[in-house]
């Protein structure tokens, strides 16, 4: 049983971006892949995520963005991570992300981007590659 | 990420340092080695904290609840800590966590530090883990942990066994509200709470709860009235759980009982661990499960099979 | 033996001698197609269940002549682009930055003869009930759509609208739902402020409150506060906005999150159902304001033969719901208007060679034709690039809608399907199903009562993530994504151009702009009249019995702003937390 820890993830969106069909199926999924998620639902403020990510100390943070708003958004969580020590969490992005964007936010920081038609298996193989890396 | 050392996150969760208590709860819910020596260094400041359990069925507003709750204890000035249990599914073994999605409110305080976890169908079940956690939270500098349940099972009365007080959330219009008290939350309540009380037959509710207290004795557990979305009846309630809190601390009997079952509850899962690993790692235990199937033993037969002497000691007069 | 006896007979020949041995042969544990007989559809009642175009049920159609068959020949000829707008309709959905900077857009529309009605999108945080120097507005303002703080604002935008296109004479659409009442007030006050009779505004504002608990997320209040914002609306509309319509309701929206077809046509009719419950309450009469009620489109899906059926039952369902429920007479109030009918849906379209989203879109359009809508292949195969509809694409949609619409000869037909043992029988087992989940929502105590349980919530989640696992399991194919996603196939790309709607440097400096305005207002106005009108707008919020509208209009003209009228309303009503998955 602890031989395989239970990887433990944050699902949240920044913004007031309502649209949640993304985020509740990679939850749902991420579940089913037998992770421990923590799903913080609409609204959330930069502030409150990387507070959230703290508290639950979760192996990743996943923001999920459809309102064209992902750079700032993404950005701002990044710097309250990093306010709070937790730099080191890693956050993959999901939504409409266009190329060049996704280098930007690689060029930030961020893990992983994942666009439309992304099967949540990749998404969850992607992320226990993520914690492999980092335990080894 | 067995980079950090456990006796730097210890010295972190006594220092006050938010992350060390957040990755000492995750290695501890774990059992990662040395769970148990970070846990005697933690017991003698974990000592202050009162610890409550929020209990109901699903549905009732529990979250909305201990959110309303903690943010008024925060404002009071008081440090929280909440644990929100959520089940794991039993085919992945993973969980969907949501209940931090319905305490935004009281989760932007600074005072107040919320912890989800899952049930995880661990062997010897959730009571031990929230109970460390809570005891860790403790150590922290917490002044008082709010255990919210997962309203459903047997877990829930193990669960606030580990409470100084302990709230049953009712709502009207839900029929099973009224069974789940029957189902044995009832020996184990504190304080009863009506919640969504702008709704219809919210009295009605509050009369059946009265009704069966007088039946069964246990008048004198208050039973208030509430409104999470409104805010009415929460100061009342939170008088209620500092009220509650203070009567437990004086039931001497209870607090023996406590420990000991909390000692017995350590000990079972200490045994059945070690059981399990041993007979699940030579494969005793497959072999045995092989043998019932096949015809040739039967569940008993194993188990005496598998535990020598143990039919002895249970019959009472187990001789050296 | 009846004649359907015989079939019956016949159809059990035809499995055993013809059917049985075919399947054998591939080895298939059932069929793989369908066939229909009169047996499927066995008491066909006709007039019952179809009825005549433009006539109860309504089956066949909401018209026997629609509108722009009848002028279809005008439009080729004149060579009419739906995006213009015209004098009677309102031009391309849009709106950003300030209200400047959607006014300078609309002016320079106006200059190259697009002169239709504004047709808002809002930022999200007017959306959600924030003024752009809220903490929640930080990074949104002016994004999505026009930041809207206070009737200021609002009147900008309305500048170049005056003369030939003044607000009596064109339409606006409003995008919006919680805050509604507040851009309603504001339309209102404006007319007044004009001196134009608000009896003849026209046009359409979202204001489906019940379906953002569902999808799209932007709401502020709980589900029965919300409702009771919408019958206010509806109250003081019917009597002093009569020509403006109430609402757009949406199953679209639904869908997209994804509900399953059913789903979509149950919760819409749920929805819709305690919008109209809400005015029957208040002391209308069904047949006066069930007439202002629209619909802004029901989902879709690539099945064509389904949605065409869905949209065959919608028309008979709305219909029934109406006479026997509502006990409507007024043939107006029983049916569904929409602007648009079956398409597939944007959740239909694939970033994976996204140019196949032309075909797809040309498929919804087939089925929109057969449904007796425009055959509009929507959405642009763009779609889904999330960079805005490209000027390519958008012709190349137009071009596609033109070409069903006078070259195939597909909108001669009506109700082309009437009759088909296959389509009747396909319509009376949607109808029944979404029926049957319409009863169970009564159960729970109607559609107010199971957004707050979260029924419908988790429902749509639920149904969106056994959709994903049946396209990750290759149980649903979709091409390009799933499979013929190999190297031999090629990505086909052209060029395309999107049109510079929104200016970069307005949008970089937009935020800053709007908080300054909105900085300066609250400096110069009377804040003691804004102060005593707040509170008389709380104090009237807790009395469920008095229409707010006559309070928001009075704020609205005086200079609150928008979020100052739904603080106080949060403060009364609470606000919505969301359910748990």
């Amino acid at each position: 049983m602890s031989e395989d820890r239970k990887i433990r993830v944050l699902i949240a969106k920044p913004g007031l971006d309502g649209h949640e069909r993304g985020a509740r199926i990679i939850a749902y999924g991420l579940r089913d892949a037998g992770f421990e998620v923590i799903y913080t639902g609409l609204r959330q403020t930069p502030a409150e995520i990387a507070r959230a990510a703290v508290q639950e100390d979760v192996d990743l943070v996943g923001l999920s963005i459809l309102s064209g708003a992902h750079l700032s958004l993404t950005r701002k969580v990044l710097d309250r991570l990093s306010e709070m020590n937790a730099s080191d969490i890693p956050v993959i992005v999901g939504g409409v992300v266009p190329p060049e964007d996704a280098e930007t936010l690689a060029s930030m920081g961020v893990a992983g981007v994942f666009t439309a038609g992304t099967p949540v298996s990749a998404v969850a193989d992607f992320i226990r590659a993520q914690i492999a890396k980092k335990t080894d | 990420m067995a980079s950090v050392s456990w006796d730097r996150l210890v010295d972190g969760v006594l220092s006050g340092d938010v992350r060390s208590l957040a990755r000492l709860i995750t290695r501890v819910e774990n059992r990662e080695p040395g769970w148990q020596e970070a846990m005697k260094a933690l017991y003698p400041a974990s000592g202050k904290a009162a610890v409550v359990g929020i209990t109901g069925s699903p549905g009732a507003g529990k979250s909305t609840l201990t959110n309303a709750v903690a943010g008024l204890f925060a404002a009071q000035g008081r440090k929280i800590g909440v644990i929100a249990v959520d089940p794991s599914s039993p085919f992945s073994g993973g969980a969907l966590l949501g209940d931090r999605l319905r305490m935004r409110e009281s989760a932007v305080h600074p005072d107040v530090f919320i912890r989800s976890m899952a049930t995880r169908g661990a062997l010897g079940g959730l009571c031990q883990g929230a109970r460390d956690v809570a005891r860790i939270m403790a150590a922290f500098g917490k002044d008082l942990i709010l255990i919210e349940t997962v309203g459903v099972g047997q877990d829930e009365v193990e669960v606030v066994k580990a409470a100084d007080c302990v709230m049953v959330v009712l709502t009207p219009g839900q029929g099973d509200g009224i069974q789940a008290l029957k189902a044995g939350i009832m020996e184990i309540a504190d304080i009863y709470v009506v919640n969504k009380a702008d709704r219809d037959g919210a009295d009605e509710v509050v009369a059946d709860v009265l009704g069966m207290l007088s039946i069964a004795g246990g008048e004198g557990s208050p039973v208030l009235k509430t409104s999470a979305v409104t805010g009415a009846g929460i100061a009342e309630l939170a008088e209620a759980v500092l009220a509650g809190i203070g009567r437990a601390k004086n039931r001497e009997t209870w607090l023996r009982e406590r420990v000991k079952a909390e000692i017995l509850s350590l000990m079972e899962n200490e045994i059945l661990n070690s059981l399990v690993g041993k007979f699940g790692k030579n494969g005793a235990l497959e072999k045995a499960v092989s043998g019932i199937l096949d015809g040739k033993s039967d569940p008993y037969t194993a188990v005496e099979a598998l535990l020598p002497g143990l039919s002895e000691a249970a019959s009472g007069d187990g001789r050296r | 033996m009846s004649d359907i006896e015989k079939i019956r007979k016949e159809r059990k020949r035809w499995e055993d001698e013809e059917l049985a041995p075919r399947l054998k042969k591939f080895n298939l544990e059932k069929p793989v197609t369908s066939f229909s007989t009169p047996a499927d559809l066995p008491e066909h009642d006709f007039l019952g269940k179809v009825g005549f175009p433009g006539e109860y049920p309504f089956t066949a159609g909401n018209a026997s002549v629609e509108f722009w068959k009848a002028n279809g020949r005008i439009a080729a000829l004149f060579g009419f682009r739906p995006d213009w707008g015209g004098t009677r309709g309102v031009g391309k959905y849009g709106g950003f930055g300030t209200a400047e900077d959607y006014r300078d857009y609309l002016i320079r529309m106006h200059s190259m003869g697009r002169t239709g009605g504004p047709n808002m999108a809002f930022d999200l945080a007017t959306q959600c009930g924030y003024d752009s120097d809220s903490e929640e507005a930080a990074g949104e303002v002016g994004r999505v759509g026009v930041a809207i703080d206070s009737f200021r604002d609002f009147a900008v935008i309305y500048e170049p609208y005056t003369g030939k296109i003044d607000i009596d004479k064109q339409p606006s659409n409003f995008t919006i739902n919680a805050p509604c009442v507040v851009i309603l007030a504001m339309y209102y006050v404006l007319a007044k402020k004009r001196g134009i009779d608000p009896k003849l505004l026209h046009g359409t504002p979202q204001n489906d409150i019940l379906k953002e608990f569902i999808a799209r997320g932007t709401y502020i209040y709980p589900p029965r506060q919300s409702l009771r914002l919408f019958k206010d609306s509806l109250v003081f509309m019917r009597a002093n906005m009569p020509k403006f319509n109430v609402n757009s309701i949406g199953g679209y929206h639904i869908r997209e999150a994804g509900a399953t077809r059913i789903q979509d046509l149950a919760f819409s009719f749920a929805n819709a159902a305690a919008y109209l419950s809400a005015g029957v309450d208040a002391g209308l009469d069904i047949n006066d304001f069930a007439p202002m009620f629209t619909y802004n489109a029901f989902g879709g899906s690539m099945e064509i033969y389904q949605e065409i059926a869905f949209h065959r039952a919608s028309r008979r369902m709305y219909a029934r719901l109406l006479k026997e429920t509502f006990g409507a007479v007024n043939p107006k109030a029983m049916i569904i208007r929409q602007p648009v009918s079956a398409h597939i849906g944007c959740s239909s379209t694939t970033l994976q060679r996204p140019l196949n989203n032309w075909i797809r879109a040309v498929v919804g359009g087939v089925a929109a034709g057969m449904t007796g809508a425009i055959p509009a292949a929507f959405p642009p195969w763009d779609e889904p690039l999330g960079l805005g509809h490209s000027q390519e694409a958008t012709q190349m949609q137009f071009d596609a809608t033109r070409i069903l619409m006078y070259e195939t000869g597909l909108t001669d037909v009506q109700d082309p399907w009437a009759g088909s043992y296959f389509m009747e029988s396909l319509t009376d087992r949607i109808e029944a199903e979404a029926l049957a989940e319409m009863a169970r929502i009564d159960g729970m105590g109607g559609a107010v009562a199971a957004i707050e349980s979260g029924y419908m919530q988790r429902a749509v989640a639920k149904s969106a993530y056994e959709k994903q696992k049946r396209v990750e399991a290759q149980e649903d194919l979709v091409v390009g994504v799933n499979c013929f996603n190999g190297p031999l196939e090629q990505d086909v790309r052209i060029n395309t151009a999107v049109e510079p709607t929104y200016d970069p440097a307005r949008m970089a400096t937009a935020e800053e702009r709007q908080v300054a305005k909105l900085k300066a207002l609250k400096r110069g106005r009377d804040n003691k009249a804004v102060a005593s009108l707040l509170n008389t707008l709380k104090d009237h919020a807790k009395d469920e019995g008095k229409n707010l509208m006559p309070d928001i209009c009075d704020c609205v003209e005086n200079d609150c702003t928008l979020q100052e009228i739904c603080d106080v309303m949060r403060e009364v009503f609470g606000v919505y937390s969301p359910v748990k998955l």
